[in-house]
């Protein structure tokens, strides 16, 4: 299906080239640098560090963050050891049953809980609060990474959820452009008037598949009143949580201005979706930011936080990538001396650069090019984003996907009523309540 | 006369007949595969049996205990077994009839000379050598109802208003992934009965021609008779193995939409890997072994007579 927007002239093909060749020499030449002169570590120890990858950038940027800091140190050397992230999870379960995890690695906050359930992490309580940035690092991360009042983890990187758009199609169309205090009611009049079926154009790419296809509606949903919890009750099929449900539904189903592939569309969909110019808009974190300027160029997108729900309420979840040292290490001096060397200002800002998601202080996200409009949405988002509700309890984590999100697909499919879809997970979610 | 050295002294009774040491003998060459064998087929297996009687979800340790049947009591129980049961039985028929409906009509093809058929045989086999997680986000890439060529060529030639969402529409979504799957099991069974067809010795057809035989009687009466063996092992073996492999659903749809394409073993890998629920991972694996044993008696029987026919 052709898509004008996929055509672009030969002095921009031009531009883009010469843009992305003197960014990669500018990068290159800061990735490679610990290359360009020998090590100095002799007779070290050694620090395993696994870290997930989920694309190529993330391996440059942190191979060339060990082999500067085993440069910089003669008693410790890290050995870090790369995974595909989807198996990282099992992986490292089955390495703490197995009594052989890593001395550390990089984890997702949402999995802190299960790991503290196990007993695997180290409490960093009190070595971070006698760690330098801590009192600069901004406090909604802390909250993200303490777990039964312990902090388990430093904060790598953090970043919450925005709704991405096409600046330039919402003026093509002649609609209302988004401000930070849009209304739900804005935003179907934007999703209707940017969908466009001739074109192959639809208003929003909705997530219907993956680990986050839950959180994601139930983000909607806090904007009309609901929670997840109360009192320590599980309150998510409330009649504040159906009502926003179905109108979330209606997207789909009623108002049609999502792609009909909705009931399976994850991560790769809504993201290749939206840089292939087949929706405009989405609901994402900042980490498709830099892949979407590169696809689409970065003046041609922007990002503003959630619309205001009927309740005057909105909310998006803080998403924390974190680094944790395990109990097991035999070697935790060596361990933290790594992990606060990644945390270091430089270290710090071009791994986040590199990620798409935000430093953890102020001075950082400061900074280009998190100052500047791809990422406002996110910044903005902070003042009202909380920590997800999921995280509440280790044993939620993994009903995400096996329950929640097969429960999400078959009210979209309207095989049942989004009550029902409300009633089950409600069920789900109290039953595994450790 | 020395009375004692007229005596022969009694040989020692041997303690195992030479039959006996012979057997012996025959069993200790069989050692080391019996032990291979029992190492990865049969330890595994009681392995699982074991896990499947404990609640073991590997994130809440603590809970580790005995339950007896308490895993097997939850499959009972669990209305999405039921409904991947179900599923696979349109799965493995679906797929496994049509690969060898259409695998058959390939190798009669290829069983005829004519130039350039050994490039159309290599072309043939690629379906089978491409691995099937490939197979699976290629054919995700065609199904793409927004940018997947199938949409694409449909539109362009009239026959399709507005966009089919294949995999996402609970309704497609299985025959579209069954489709996927007789793509890359055809060219097994063209392989099977193609060096099948070519074993048939051609005096047979001779003689049945020269009887009076047509082209349909020679195919019914001769060609379809001397391939039943190779039909039989190849569709029950073929059975099994799509009975078994989730890579496809895994990687197209992940059992969904809302679960219509969901299959026992996707459904076993799901608990094991995304609950990390191992107790009941491992009931659903024995479940699936009860079902698969059923399989293999089958196949047993069934090449057994053909054996005798063979005979």
């Amino acid at each position: 299906m052709k898509n004008d927007d996929s055509y672009a002239s030969r002095r921009q093909f031009l531009r883009t080239l010469a843009a992305s060749g003197a960014i990669a020499v500018s990068d290159l030449a800061w990735l490679e640098a610990p290359y360009l002169s020998p090590r100095k570590a002799h007779a070290a120890t050694t620090v395993r560090f696994e870290f997930y990858i989920n694309e190529p950038a993330r391996y440059a940027v942190v191979q060339s963050l060990v082999d500067r800091f085993n440069k910089s140190q003669s008693d410790v050397e890290v050995k870090v050891e790369f995974v595909p992230q989807t198996q990282a999870h099992q992986k490292l379960i089955t390495a703490i049953n197995a009594k052989n995890p890593p001395d550390c690695c990089q984890m997702w906050d949402q999995w802190l809980g299960e790991f503290v359930g196990l007993d695997a992490l180290e409490d960093l309580t009190e070595r971070v609060k006698g760690w330098k940035f801590y009192p600069s690092t901004t406090p909604t991360a802390w909250q993200a990474l303490t777990v039964k009042g312990g902090i388990f983890a430093l904060p790598l990187s953090i970043t919450t959820e925005a709704i991405y758009f096409r600046p330039d199609r919402v003026k093509e169309y002649g609609l209302r452009m988004p401000d930070e205090n849009w209304t739900w009611d804005d935003f179907l009049a934007l999703a209707k008037g940017m969908t466009k079926p001739e074109k192959n154009q639809y208003g929003f790419g909705m997530r219907g598949a993956g680990k986050w296809a839950v959180p994601y509606a139930t983000a909607f949903m806090y904007g009309n009143g609901a929670q997840v919890l109360k009192d320590g009750k599980v309150v998510i099929n409330s009649p504040e949580a159906v009502s926003a449900l179905e109108w979330y539904i209606d997207l789909f189903r009623r108002w049609k201005v999502t792609p009909p592939s909705v009931p399976t569309d994850g991560f790769r969909q809504i993201v290749q979706g939206f840089s292939r110019g087949i929706t405009n808009m989405y609901f994402h974190n900042s980490g498709s930011v830099e892949e979407q300027k590169k696809a689409i160029g970065a003046e041609r997108f922007a990002t503003v936080p959630m619309p205001i729900g009927p309740a005057k309420k909105r909310s998006a979840f803080y998403f924390c990538e974190t680094l944790v040292m395990f109990k097991a290490s035999k070697n935790k001096e060596g361990v933290w001396k790594f992990l606060t060397y990644m945390m270091e200002d430089e270290q710090h800002y071009q791994f986040t650069k590199v990620a798409g998601n935000l430093p953890t202080r102020p001075s950082l996200s400061g900074q280009p090019p998190f100052n500047e409009a791809p990422y406002s949405g996110f910044v903005k988002s902070f003042p009202f984003a909380i920590v997800s509700p999921y995280l509440t309890y280790a044993g939620w984590g993994g009903k995400l996907e096996s329950e929640g999100m097969p429960l999400l697909q078959q009210a979209l499919l309207g095989q049942i009523s989004p009550k029902e879809c409300l009633d089950k997970w409600a069920d789900v979610l109290t039953k595994n309540m450790v | 006369m020395n009375r004692d050295a007229t005596l022969a002294a009694t040989a020692p009774r041997a303690l195992l007949s030479h039959a006996s040491w012979e057997a012996l003998a025959n069993y200790a060459y069989l050692l080391p595969a019996a032990v291979c064998l029992g190492g990865t087929v049969l330890l595994p297996i009681l392995k699982a049996i074991h896990m499947s009687l404990y609640q073991n979800v590997l994130i809440r340790p603590q809970d580790y205990r005995f339950i007896g049947l308490g895993n097997y009591v939850r499959i009972v129980q669990d209305p999405v077994f039921w409904l991947s049961l179900k599923n696979s039985i349109v799965w493995t028929f679906g797929s496994v009839f049509f690969q060898f409906i259409f695998g058959f009509m390939v190798a009669l093809l290829l069983n005829v000379p004519f130039r350039g058929r050994v490039i159309f045989r290599t072309v043939n086999l690629l379906p089978w050598i491409i691995p099937s997680v490939v197979v699976g986000l290629i054919f995700e890439y065609i199904y793409q109802p927004n940018y997947g060529p199938l949409n694409d060529l449909l539109g362009r030639s009239g026959l399709m208003r507005a966009p089919v969402a294949w995999l996402s529409d609970p309704n497609l979504a299985m025959p579209a992934i069954i489709f996927a799957n007789i793509w890359r099991g055809m060219p097994f069974f063209t392989i099977m009965i193609l060096a099948g067809l070519q074993a048939i010795p051609g005096e047979i057809y001779e003689a049945a021609t020269v009887d009076g035989a047509g082209v349909f009687q020679r195919f019914r009466s001769v060609t379809l008779p001397m391939l039943r063996p190779i039909i039989v092992v190849s569709t029950v073996t073929r059975t099994i193995w799509t009975f078994n492999h989730p890579d496809l659903i895994f990687v197209m749809t992940g059992g969904g939409p809302g679960n219509a394409t969901m299959i026992p073993s996707a459904y076993t890998l799901i608990q094991a890997y995304i609950n990390l629920d191992w107790g009941y991972a491992a009931s659903l694996s024995v479940i699936l072994l009860v079902i698969l044993l059923v399989f293999t008696a089958l196949y047993l029987k069934l090449t057994k007579g053909v054996e005798e026919v063979a005979g």
